[in-house]
């Protein structure tokens, strides 16, 4: 099988972060934050050193703001339900998935979309001036998972702490493929999948919060101030109610490791992009296919990329090619939005999406397949 | 040397504190409390050999909350 589809998850994980997903459920089986027992204490002190791991690798202020949540989503979730009330004004991009819209919606907050341009500056502008005196946040994806296109992070950021507005990022396709300082780039929340760019476990989420987040939607145990009826208010542990998924926590953390052993995200980046880029390329040259961006770059993009088949249904490509061993995705990608924007709701689209274990060679048996599917 | 037991209240502050302390030169260790009449509580300490105020402002520098603080 050719997997394809990394965007949704990483389809190989290293066999180091498997090792340490084995070895938490072998040797760690306590719940960490609740005995005083030697394994329960050990449970939290490896929790706590994967914390720090995180802080350094995402660059924010201290481990005491890594929470563990089940996934993206829900780190999604948490910073706008926790943060946002019904009303409230918030802008976000024309590229952000069910994850950011859904919850937007079911809250009824008065959000409002910027539109993303091919002019980076002009993309600023764009948020800017939707930017009003009430407004309390500006929450985008750092990369679309339909189109690969980056946001200006930094830019963003920049508008965000001159107008005193909060800063949301949903890392879910840059994280371990684009460097990440939420420090430096003034990014208040950060909602990271490990199981895609950090080839940890399903089922496990970060969210990194800088900022307080005032409303829970999820409480119970936490293993402190027991005999309060109210919901503890220090992170990480106010959001962490429950048992954490520790064989998940070991897997960010060899996650982590994985991709600094490989020279870090630009690094792989680099390597994945070249992938993308002859794949591209290759595309250009079969009639009938349909691209929907300029070729892309690092500077703009991440390595996923778009196509159709003609008039033919992403999901009969997609189907086609599985027949022949290899996994895409096809549909909306839960991005209707990103699909708006390039006329693509009524297709969807078929998009590949290769790892740092994807090879030049499977992209020319892709290749291969289509020419002659036409 | 006198010991005191540092409320701290989470298990993460109580690791923070705990690695703070011993880069700065103190014995401390974490030890985890239950239950007791007035308490709010389980929840984690730092217990520390040494000067009380140094370590507390040690802590309080760092971010790291401290709850009470208690001659053992």
């Amino acid at each position: 099988m050719i997997y394809l589809d990394n965007a949704a998850t990483t389809g190989k994980k290293p066999e180091t972060v498997i090792r340490a997903v084995r070895s938490a459920m072998a040797q760690y089986c306590a719940n960490p934050g609740r005995s005083g027992h030697v394994i329960s204490m050990k449970a939290a002190l490896a929790v706590y050193r994967v914390r720090e791991k995180a802080a350094r690798f995402f660059g924010c202020d201290g481990p005491e703001q890594v929470v563990f949540t089940a996934s993206c989503t829900h780190s999604i979730n948490y910073v706008l339900k926790g943060v946002l009330q019904s009303g409230s004004h918030v802008i976000i991009s024309d590229y952000e998935h069910n994850a950011v819209v859904r919850p937007l919606v079911a809250l009824k907050a008065d959000f409002e979309v910027a539109r993303v341009t091919p002019d980076d500056a002009e993309t600023v502008e764009n948020f800017r001036r939707l930017i009003r005196p009430d407004t309390k946040m500006i929450f985008v994806t750092g990369a679309s998972n339909v189109f690969g296109r980056r946001l200006p992070i930094d830019a963003l950021g920049k508008l965000c702490q001159e107008k005193g507005i909060l800063f949301g990022v949903d890392a879910a396709q840059i994280a371990g493929i684009v460097p990440i300082n939420m420090i430096r780039q003034h990014i208040d929340f950060l909602c990271v999948a490990p199981h895609k760019g950090l080839y940890a476990p399903m089922g496990i989420g970060i969210l990194i919060a800088r900022k307080n987040v005032s409303n829970t939607i999820i409480e119970g145990g936490t293993g402190t101030e027991s005999a309060n009826l109210i919901q503890p208010e220090t992170l990480p542990e106010r959001l962490e109610s429950g048992t954490l998924n520790l064989p998940g926590i070991f897997g960010i953390s060899a996650g982590i490791d994985f991709v600094r052993n490989l020279g870090g995200e630009e690094k792989i980046a680099q390597n994945e992009m070249r992938i993308v880029q002859n794949l591209y390329d290759g595309l250009r040259q079969i009639p009938n296919i349909r691209l929907y961006t300029p070729r892309i770059t690092p500077e703009k993009y991440v390595p996923v990329l778009s196509f159709n088949f003609a008039e033919k249904n992403s999901a009969e490509v997609a189907a086609f090619l599985d027949q022949h061993n290899i996994a895409v995705r096809a549909g909306l990608h839960c991005a209707p939005l990103a699909h708006r924007k390039h006329c693509t709701l009524d297709s969807g689209t078929v998009r590949v999406s290769p790892s740092t274990f994807s090879t030049e060679s499977e992209i020319r048996q892709l290749l291969s397949v289509l020419n002659r599917k036409n | 040397m006198k010991r005191y037991r540092i409320s701290t209240g989470t298990v993460t502050y109580a690791i923070k504190g705990r690695d703070l302390l011993r880069k700065n030169g103190f014995n401390a260790y974490m030890e985890r409390i239950y239950s007791g009449p007035g308490s709010a509580g389980c929840g984690y300490t730092v217990v520390v050999s040494g000067d009380l105020s140094q370590a507390v402002r040690l802590l309080r520098a760092a971010g790291v909350k401290v709850l009470e603080t208690n001659e053992l």
